[in-house]
């Protein structure tokens, strides 16, 4: 199996839970990572490979529900999980519409657990293949010339050389110039891709 | 000769005239003067009387316009006659004055009457004392009402009894309030109780499906781990993982069994949610010799919630500020109110100035099973906690800076489209 590739986070304050789903989990080959309160799993440093967090709800202090909330607004992107021994519907529905993978009720059966877990990981895997692809793009932005990159804005917007050329007061030979640089350093084989290119770097929003 | 006798006799007889009339002038002016005085004394008397006339006539009119039903009764003859009875009696019993009058005054109630009132009526009139009571009634038309009554004893000069006089108010529309909200209280304290035992189930559950997801785990994993090896092992380790998932089946269905009612989310106005349950425990208050205070915030937005929840935390709260003043001498003031936090968010907060919480308890408050009381379970701090999360909303609680704590939850303006 290729799951050695895989992390998997357990977050829940009781020990021996923690210690009989790592045990099962390894068993199927994951690599797996305990926690007992929310805030050591928060202050871990994250390893980028596929992973998959398992989070109890019900944690004292930071419960499962600010956890998630927590790690979004730090942009860690691992997809969860949720487990409880004291779910509702209404828990669930929260949890699903935040982007929880799936809501498990406890005791977990071993094939609703593996199940989940498994579209977890290939969510993860998808995010990072993304996260990785943008990282590359924007790596390419970085060596823009400031000119390059106001250049590369205008085109984005779909405006004509001739408009940049006026808008700017400069020659039009000088925007050709700069746009074919933007071009080879980008690495894009025409203007439909360099739109492509300048929204997934964040420049543009999609709609435009 | 006899001529000077004539006119001697006539001089003398003169003389003797005028001494008469002297003194009947004398008499007549007496009994002028007598007159006078017995005529100023019979104009005085009538006067008096007309006065007296006037009171009565005021006092008759007095009765007659009052609310109450007003009734006088023969106390000396054996069936109790009514002699006199008002315009407000005769609406109220449905009968008409010829009706009344002279007839058994017990009769005007209705045959279905409380027997064991009547009589207890019967032998308070024969005692001479007086009755204070409610009992059911029944107009002429057979329409039932609850008759506040009153009555008391009239003495001659000699003591004895000779009549009685009574009062009666219509209280059916006070009753019918007070059991409409003996009602709702009853309906409170009962969707608590289950409440409590949802939430006690509902944490006993979540205690036990802790182990038995260590459990389960633990032999999956030994399962795994032996692979085909150990048959007999394997067999075991399923039994343990069947037995587990049995016991959770358990608890699962306990749960569904004990499940709170779904609750109704409806647009409401808090002070008005506030206001009614009130009087569900002014009662409790008056007795405990509590004043609540409310400051209610106008042009609130209004709160999607469930009411019957709503008013649960309201209530827990308010009990338990009850039992915090309990041994307060002054003040024994509860203050409620509501303000606006933001444009989407109304808080509520309830106030004493009781005995508040030691600092080291407070982290503890809202678990379960904590509780700081002799008889109690400490469950209606979490039960109110859980509540108000599930409304989206927050509980927290703070000391006052002089004494007593403050418990404030927030609650979220409903929308429209939800």
């Amino acid at each position: 199996m290729s799951n050695s590739g895989s992390t998997i986070y357990i977050v829940d304050d009781d020990i021996s839970v923690c210690r009989a789903l790592s045990l099962l989990l390894k068993s199927y080959g994951f690599n797996v990572q305990t926690f007992t309160r929310a805030a050591d799993f928060l202050t871990f440093k994250h390893p980028k490979v596929p992973s998959c967090l398992v989070l109890d709800i019900r944690l004292p202090n930071i419960n499962g529900f600010a956890l998630q909330k927590a790690m979004a607004s730090r942009g860690i992107i691992t997809p969860i999980v949720f487990i409880t021994g004291h779910g509702d519907i209404p828990m669930s529905v929260k949890a699903m519409k935040a982007g929880a993978v799936d809501f498990l009720p406890k005791p977990l059966t071993e094939k609703k657990l593996l199940n989940a877990i498994t579209q977890a990981i290939s969510k993860s895997k998808i995010q990072n293949k993304k996260q990785t692809e943008i990282a590359k793009i924007k790596r390419r932005v970085k060596i823009l010339s400031p000119r390059e990159l106001e250049v590369f804005r205008f085109v984005a917007k779909g405006m004509l050389n001739k408009q940049i050329a006026s808008r700017r007061g400069t020659a039009l030979q000088t925007i050709k110039v700069h746009r074919g640089r933007v071009m080879q350093k980008m690495q894009a084989k025409n203007v439909t891709e360099l739109i492509h290119l300048a929204q997934k770097a964040g420049l543009i929003s999609p709609q435009h | 000769m006899e001529n000077k006798t004539r006119t001697k006799k006539r001089l003398s007889k003169n003389r003797a005239q005028n001494g008469e009339r002297v003194r009947l002038e004398g008499l007549v002016r007496k009994q002028a003067v007598e007159l006078k005085i017995k005529n100023g004394q019979l104009k005085n008397g009538m006067a008096k009387q007309a006065k007296s006339e006037e009171q009565v006539y005021i006092r008759t009119k007095a009765m007659e316009s009052t609310a109450e039903g007003i009734f006088i009764i023969d106390a000396q003859k054996p069936d109790f006659p009514v002699i006199y009875a008002n315009q407000a009696f005769q609406k109220m019993t449905g009968y008409s004055k010829r009706e009344i009058l002279d007839q058994n005054y017990f009769a005007l109630y209705g045959v279905d009457a409380d027997q064991r009132i009547i009589n207890e009526i019967k032998n308070v009139i024969h005692r001479g004392e007086t009755f204070h009571g409610e009992m059911l009634s029944f107009q002429k038309n057979g329409n039932k009402y609850w008759n506040l009554l009153r009555i008391a004893p009239v003495r001659d000069t000699g003591g004895v009894v000779t009549h009685y006089v009574g009062i009666q108010t219509d209280v059916t529309l006070m009753r019918a309030r007070e059991l409409e909200i003996d009602e709702q209280r009853e309906e409170l304290l009962h969707v608590t109780r289950v409440g409590k035992l949802a939430e006690f189930v509902s944490s006993l559950a979540h205690e036990i499906s802790q182990p038995l997801t260590a459990i389960l785990s633990y032999a999956q994993a030994a399962q795994r781990m032996l692979m085909d090896k150990e048959p007999k092992l394997r067999e075991i380790l399923q039994y343990i993982i069947n037995d587990d998932q049995r016991a959770a089946g358990v608890i699962q269905r306990l749960r569904v069994l004990l499940k709170k009612s779904s609750s109704e989310m409806k647009l409401l106005d808090i002070n008005t949610l506030i206001n009614e349950t009130i009087v569900l425990i002014a009662t409790d208050a008056t007795v405990r010799n509590i004043f609540l205070k409310l400051e209610l915030e106008s042009g609130l937005p209004l709160v999607r919630g469930d009411r019957i929840q709503l008013q649960q935390v309201l209530l827990n709260l308010i009990s338990n500020s009850f039992d915090a003043l309990e041994n307060n001498l002054s003040p024994r003031e509860i203050l409620i109110s509501t303000s606006r936090k933001d444009a989407d968010t109304v808080t509520v907060s309830v106030k004493d100035s009781g005995c508040g919480i030691p600092a080291h308890n407070i982290p503890k408050l809202f678990t379960h099973f904590f509780t700081s009381k002799l008889d109690g379970l400490g469950m209606g701090l979490s039960i109110s906690r859980s509540i108000i999360e599930s409304h989206g909303g927050r509980m927290e609680v703070k000391n006052n800076p002089d004494h007593g704590v403050t418990f404030y939850f927030t609650i979220s303006a409903g929308k429209k489209d939800v």
